[in-house]
């Protein structure tokens, strides 16, 4: 179970998260929609401290972090509870498929070498690149990068799987073959944060969605429930704007 | 002046230039080792932007770009024994090539700091991102990912600055060492074949140059070869087809990455730096 308590981040004066609260429940797939600018990638990324937040409580697991007094042995231990997909996937480009999920395995979690690599090569299987261990980031296609990244990030066996706009970065012809794999992961019920555009997959996906706006939770409630029956003004600008077929008076 | 020009000196001279091929590539090798170690020290503040340090360095840098080689080597070579008399050191006895390869290795120093600088500085923070999301700690982030690729980024601009080195060698001789423009100058004095010497030594530093340039491009595409595309691979093959000029286009592509063209653009020119 992943609760943050009070999360606030400014950057400046900027206040871009403004007390924050959220829990996310063991194999909960959890979307957070909202504008650009409405904080939801800092509070991603406030959950694995690539962004300090100035203040709040980070519980993951039976790992909990008072953000006023983080030490760096204790963002270590935080950041080993979770891993991270990236929008513009981030793989390590002097490595091979193979080797950015082994990297992990092998640096992180100390497995000996073989079983990392056994490892590895089943889950880029899973992802449907097992014939693509050997190509560098530079030789797979966007598609192709993300679900490595997938892959790498799931290698790690955290208790949260964070998604920073998975597929924002892709071609739109390439974005059904990573959210297929997403949608498959999320079936054998592994906890995830998902930030994301993409609106038919938030609804059949996620069992809870998050409506953010101004560095607030506006809303937050069954994903059906959201997307149908909005009970905030501001959600439903939004969601009229972004989905404009949608039909929500019924 | 002189006597008439004679090619045979030329074939002659050889030889006697390259016995003194050892003390050149010696100084090369200790200024450069030298300069690793001074610019790492150099270049971390400025990395890591810490507030005092950070100014020394920039200063540091400064200073040895901004002056001749020839200058800092008379300065150290005449003024460091000076300097040092006051507090009671002595460095009379020190060999001529200690201060030679202390001058060289400052100033290479001043260039590796920018080269190493500028490299770290083109990875892609979210190299760093994805490894702290990993749970690696700082130390194994900087080590196994961003020095490898920053290395890549390094090594074009790291092989024209040692043949800069290289050259500037030749400047030693103006204090007494006998490297090898040392030796093409007592040759020339002795025969009265000056021009001949003077070609015998550019024929050899040419071939040096050379040498160095081939090594250093084979480490090249060896350290990027993460970049290079794969001929099995369908995107692949449609940029780089199966012509003999593969090695000719691999090359090319390196070179057009953004990257190189950052790093090399924030060098000056006469160091290995392009022209933007």
């Amino acid at each position: 179970m992943i609760k943050l308590t009070n999360i606030s981040k400014s950057f400046g004066r900027n206040q871009v998260l403004k007390s924050i609260n959220l829990t996310v429940e063991k194999g909960q797939v959890v979307v957070i929609l909202g504008p650009s600018g409405s904080g939801k990638t800092t509070l991603l990324r406030c959950v694995n401290y690539l962004e300090k937040p100035n203040d709040g409580e980070i519980m993951i697991g039976d790992y909990s972090l008072k953000c006023k007094h983080a030490a760096k042995k204790d963002i270590h231990a935080l950041r080993e509870k979770s891993a991270m997909v990236f929008q513009q996937y981030n793989l390590f480009k002097h490595k091979t498929a193979l080797e950015n999920v082994m990297e992990g395995l092998v640096i992180v979690k100390k497995l000996p070498r073989e079983e990392a690599r056994a490892r590895s090569v089943a889950l880029l299987k899973k992802v449907g690149l097992a014939g693509k261990l050997d190509a560098y980031p530079s030789q797979l296609s966007g598609g192709q990068q993300q679900r490595v990244g997938i892959a790498r990030a799931l290698a790690l066996e955290p208790e949260v799987i964070l998604f920073d706009e998975p597929t924002s970065a892709l071609d739109p012809e390439l974005v059904g073959e990573v959210l297929a794999v997403i949608r498959k992961i999320a079936k054998e019920g592994i906890t995830m944060i998902v930030v994301t555009h993409e609106m038919s997959f938030a609804r059949d996906v996620a069992n809870h969605a998050v409506f953010m706006d101004g560095g607030i939770i506006v809303e937050e409630g069954p994903p059906a429930e959201l997307f149908n029956r909005p009970r905030e003004e501001r959600t439903r600008q939004f969601l009229k704007r972004i989905t404009p077929e949608l039909n929500y008076h019924i | 002046m002189g006597a008439p020009f004679d090619f045979t000196f030329v074939l002659d001279f050889f030889p006697k230039l390259a016995s003194t091929l050892g003390v050149t590539l010696f100084i090369v090798a200790g200024s450069l080792l030298v300069g690793m170690i001074v610019g790492i020290v150099i270049a971390l503040p400025r990395l890591y932007r810490i507030p005092v340090l950070s100014t020394c360095s920039k200063v540091y840098v400064s200073f040895f770009r901004g002056t001749p080689i020839l200058i800092q080597l008379f300065l150290f070579y005449y003024g460091l024994p000076e300097i040092l008399q006051l507090v009671q050191l002595d460095l009379s006895k020190a060999h001529v090539l200690v201060f030679v390869i202390l001058t060289y290795g400052l100033h290479t120093g001043a260039f590796m700091s920018e080269i190493i600088r500028a490299s770290v500085t083109a990875v892609d923070r979210g190299q760093v991102e994805a490894a702290y999301a990993l749970g690696m700690k700082g130390h194994q982030a900087f080590i196994l990912i961003v020095a490898p690729q920053a290395l890549g980024v390094a090594v074009p601009v790291f092989a024209n600055t040692v043949i800069a080195l290289l050259k500037d060698t030749s400047l030693a001789f103006t204090i007494g060492v006998m490297e090898m423009t040392g030796k093409a100058q007592t040759l020339g004095s002795i025969t009265q074949h000056f021009i001949e010497a003077y070609i015998a030594l550019a024929v050899i530093y040419l071939c040096i140059s050379i040498t160095l340039q081939k090594l250093l491009q084979l480490a090249e595409l060896r350290l990027l070869k993460h970049e290079l595309p794969d001929s099995r691979d369908d995107r692949g093959s449609r940029d780089s087809g199966d012509t003999e000029d593969n090695t000719a286009r691999k090359t090319f592509r390196i070179q057009k990455k953004r990257i190189y063209t950052r790093t090399a653009g924030s060098m000056r020119t006469e160091k290995g730096g392009a022209k933007l």
